[in-house]
């Protein structure tokens, strides 16, 4: 089982709340370096549970997750954010200071690193989320919402984790805005080598975007593979309350004439319309 | 079992069946016992019965762990205060002598005489949290006909602690995901992490305010017009005050008075006739008075 | 038909900005058309919504000019509780607009202001529960309800108001895509059986666009399209240029005409449906049924 590949690994997890719920039941599950991974499932399914696991925001209760080498279970914060970064859904709850670069210096302070290398990190993390150097001693609370989401990301790419969680990246914003913002999740993960994973309910992004995708329901994984191979399976997804994006339930309610049923986007489904249409 | 802003309730229990009016009025008089009751024994028996309660009503005793560190910190506190901070008293008759302090012996069982007359309050206010839901407060006032506005403007302080609360947690996970590790900090360094949530948290609050107004103001609630029309009160119509009800508040109130009777007109209760006083001297001060 | 509400010359400019959230709208809504309204976030959308319910100018301060008549009457002369009535505003942030202790609280507060009979009340309950499929949580605190359960809340608080006119503000953002549908299933029934004059704010297109009778394109504060939802869908390249995604079946048919495949003589396919019997009448021929 010795993979040098696998980057979080997460074994019989179980995890219950303080109040006694169940939230997840003996999950088992491994990322590896280079995946864009889509967490999927019903409100309530145990996707923000189970990503919050990921980086030791919450210990198992059973079995372990184990990040980079270091269990969770015995491992400390400070550790852990440099190994998994959390983006939350509401960059409100994520702004601590009071100028966009304290804010963003905040994490690699935490860290104790040596101020230099604090201003070298703020600096880059800026750069990479395309924030102007102007809006520097701006305080995070008046910019746009967009904006604040992008400093909240910068904040935690200063912390240079291999992985980032994004919760819930389109929820509010317009389409062209979540295809920014999908873009640019796109590039670090291509361009950075980040692990993206991104908990969504967007299906549509899930198709253009994930390689892989995970389903969630009752606290269990009910389907993990290609997102290609996940979507071929609309029966699947309807036990989590998802169904595959427009596009693709076109293509599977007319397989019978040669459309693939894992058709992710238009221009695939044009294609393979002039396929069958030529033939 | 079932979060409430405070902690949790059970998910049945045999309190459920008593109106929340007399839930509220348990709260209300019988932590006012602890007040006119001096003997620390009597207090005793008093958090005994509390745990009783608290068992027979489902309430699932290791959540009561919540509550430790507040007894024992109210405890040292008043010992504290009442000891070493209690100042010099030559007609006290002093125990022993710490560290040039004088201890005296009045002051001790003073000391313990509070302390036993607030713990049982605090569990009396523990059961309440224990068995009692935001929602009960609210059906309770509205039954004793407390004016509309005040029930409500308790219930939007209620929603908004419980906002916070919720904001609180999210706040403090979003500052651990950036590296921030309390343990083995000093409490300056500490203090200032804790300055640092009230940015997020007013921050939220004010774009909340605006969102929450316009919801009270588009569901016909107007803040300023009070001649409005009558209002019904459906969820009150779901709680009926039943016979037994009534008997619990009678008794309790019955009780209230023969307390009140029994410790300033037959004189019980007292801290001279106490045995745990009477002990006390016996240990500390060997008889001599 | 006659225009429930119409805006005539319409602007609103916020004191703390600089340019005008709203610019010269002329807009008329049908008396029982359900109307999609979309664009880019911060073109003047929830401006617009809260310009129907008089949320502005009652509760902003701004300048206004030109004028909006619900139902006949401009809105600046009614009482906002009279208004109340007759526009139904459900909000995007659902957090926020949950204001009471318990989901049934929250449900039967507009009810209760309004000053229904508690027989009223719980009939209008035994509709709204199981129309928006809440029963399960009538007894949960806020703080245990989910954000998309807390958006099917707040939808059932305003419908239990049956307000003639309803406006939602993007009401589905939180919702999972099965739950989504199921909202607009419900605004389906609304406009079929109740007749009611619906007006949607939505940036995900594929549930809206099957059920709206008219589309409006609303961007830099302006109206720039305004039309009956086919002919509206046929300006496509002037929509692709404001930035708007048509559902992935409409844009697939769009694509299709462009490469000469699809003509232009029949409308764009605007549900799963009507694709797949388009996409069969052109592969297969006419033998569909």
């Amino acid at each position: 089982m010795a993979d040098n590949n696998v980057y979080v690994k997460v074994e019989n997890l179980t995890y219950h709340y303080p109040d006694g719920t169940v939230a997840l039941t003996d999950v088992s599950l491994d990322i590896h370096h280079g995946e864009f991974i889509a967490l999927i499932g019903q409100n309530g399914s145990g996707k923000t549970t189970l990503s919050k696991c990921l980086n030791g925001l919450f210990k198992p209760t059973k079995g372990r997750v184990i990040v980079d080498g270091l269990d969770t279970r015995h491992s400390s914060i400070t550790d852990l954010a440099t190994k998994v970064g959390y983006v939350f859904q509401n960059p409100d709850h994520q702004i601590f200071n009071n100028t966009v670069w304290k804010e963003i210096a905040y994490g690699p302070r935490n860290i104790q690193l040596p101020e230099d290398e604090v201003k070298a990190r703020v600096e880059e993390s800026a750069r990479v989320v395309g924030l102007d150097p102007s809006l520097f001693e701006t305080h995070p609370f008046f910019l746009p919402k967009g904006i604040r989401q992008r400093v909240a990301i910068a904040s935690i790419l200063a912390l240079r984790p291999k992985m980032i969680i994004v919760d819930e990246p389109t929820t509010g914003q317009d389409v062209k805005q979540s295809l920014e913002i999908m873009d640019f999740l796109k590039m670090l993960h291509e361009e950075k080598g980040h692990i993206v994973v991104i908990i969504t309910h967007d299906m549509p992004i899930v198709g253009l975007y994930a390689k892989r995708t995970i389903v969630m329901a009752q606290g269990r994984i009910l389907a993990d593979g290609s997102t290609r191979e996940v979507f071929s399976h609309p029966e699947v997804l309807e036990k989590t309350f998802v169904e595959p994006p427009q596009i693709t339930r076109l293509a599977q309610m007319n397989a019978d004439l040669g459309f693939s049923k894992d058709v992710m986007s238009v221009p695939e489904m044009v294609a393979q319309f002039r396929r069958i249409a030529g033939e | 079992m079932n979060k409430t802003i405070l902690g949790y309730v059970p998910e049945e229990s045999p309190i459920y069946s008593l109106h929340p009016f007399v839930r509220v009025y348990f709260l209300m008089v019988v932590s006012l016992w602890p007040m006119i009751i001096s003997s620390p024994e009597w207090n005793f028996a008093l958090i005994v019965v509390m745990l009783i309660l608290l068992e027979y009503s489902r309430v699932t005793l290791s959540t009561l762990k919540l509550y430790v560190p507040v007894s024992i910190s109210m405890g040292v506190l008043i010992l504290l205060s009442y000891t070493i901070l209690g100042g010099r008293h030559p007609e006290f008759y002093e125990v022993f002598n710490l560290l040039g302090v004088p201890i005296y012996f009045e002051r001790i069982v003073a000391a313990v005489e509070v302390y036993m007359r607030i713990l049982p309050m605090i569990f009396v206010m523990v059961f309440f949290l224990s068995t009692s839901r935001e929602r009960d407060i609210l059906v309770a006032m509205r039954w004793a006909r407390v004016p509309f506005t005040v029930t409500y403007l308790v219930a939007m302080s209620l929603r908004a602690v419980g906002m916070v609360i919720e904001d609180f947690s999210i706040v403090r996970q979003a500052e651990k995901a950036r590296g921030y590790d309390p343990k083995g900090k000093s409490i300056p360094y500490k203090l200032r992490q804790f300055v640092m949530y009230i940015i997020p948290l007013m921050g939220l609050a004010i774009r909340r305010s605006e969102e929450f107004s316009n919801a009270l103001v588009a569901r016909g609630y107007s803040f300023t017009g009070l001649r409005r029309v009558k209002r019904p009160d459906y969820v009150l119509t779901k709680y009926h005050f039943k016979v037994l009800d009534g008997v619990i508040v009678a008794i309790l109130s019955v009780a209230l008075i023969a307390l009140v009777y029994a410790r300033y007109g037959l004189g019980l209760f007292t801290l001279e006739g106490s045995l745990t006083m009477k002990w006390l001297q016996q240990w500390l001060v060997g008889g001599a008075g | 038909m006659s225009a429930v509400i119409k805006f005539e010359h319409y602007s609103w400019k916020y004191t703390r900005t600089k340019v005008p959230a709203l610019q010269d709208i002329n807009l008329e809504i049908e008396e029982g058309a359900l109307v999609g309204i979309i664009g880019p976030n911060d073109s003047g959308k929830t401006t617009l919504a809260y310009s129907m319910n008089g949320l502005i100018p009652n509760q902003y301060y701004g300048v206004r000019s030109g004028s909006v008549y619900v139902m006949g009457k401009e809105v600046k002369e009614y009482r906002q509780a009279e208004l109340c009535q007759r526009v139904g505003l459900v909000f995007s942030d659902p957090e926020a607009q949950f204001t009471a202790m318990t989901v049934e609280d929250e449900v039967v507060f507009g009810m209760e202001n309004l000053g229904l009979s508690i027989e009223e009340i719980e009939r209008r309950l035994e509709w709204v529960v199981p129309l928006t499929d809440i029963g399960p949580l009538m007894d949960k605190p806020p703080y245990e309800v989910s954000g998309g359960q807390k958006q099917r809340v707040a939808l059932a608080s305003v419908l239990a108001m049956q307000p003639p006119i309803l406006v939602l503000d993007e009401p589905t953002s939180m919702l999972d895509p099965i739950g989504r549908k199921k909202v607009f299933e419900v605004l389906r029934r609304l406009k079929e059986e109740y007749k009611s004059t619906i007006v949607v704010i939505e940036h995900s297109l594929e549930h809206l666009v099957p059920l709206a009778d008219h589309m409006v394109l609303v961007h830099n504060g302006k109206v720039l399209l305004a039309d009956e939802t086919e002919p509206f869908f046929e300006r496509m390249d002037f929509l692709m240029e404001h930035d708007v995604f048509p559902p992935g079946v409409m844009e697939f048919f769009f694509q299709l005409r462009l490469l000469g495949h699809y003509p232009n003589s029949l409308p764009l396919p605007r549900t799963l449906e009507e694709g797949t019997e388009r996409l069969r009448e052109m592969l297969v021929g006419g033998e569909n049924g």
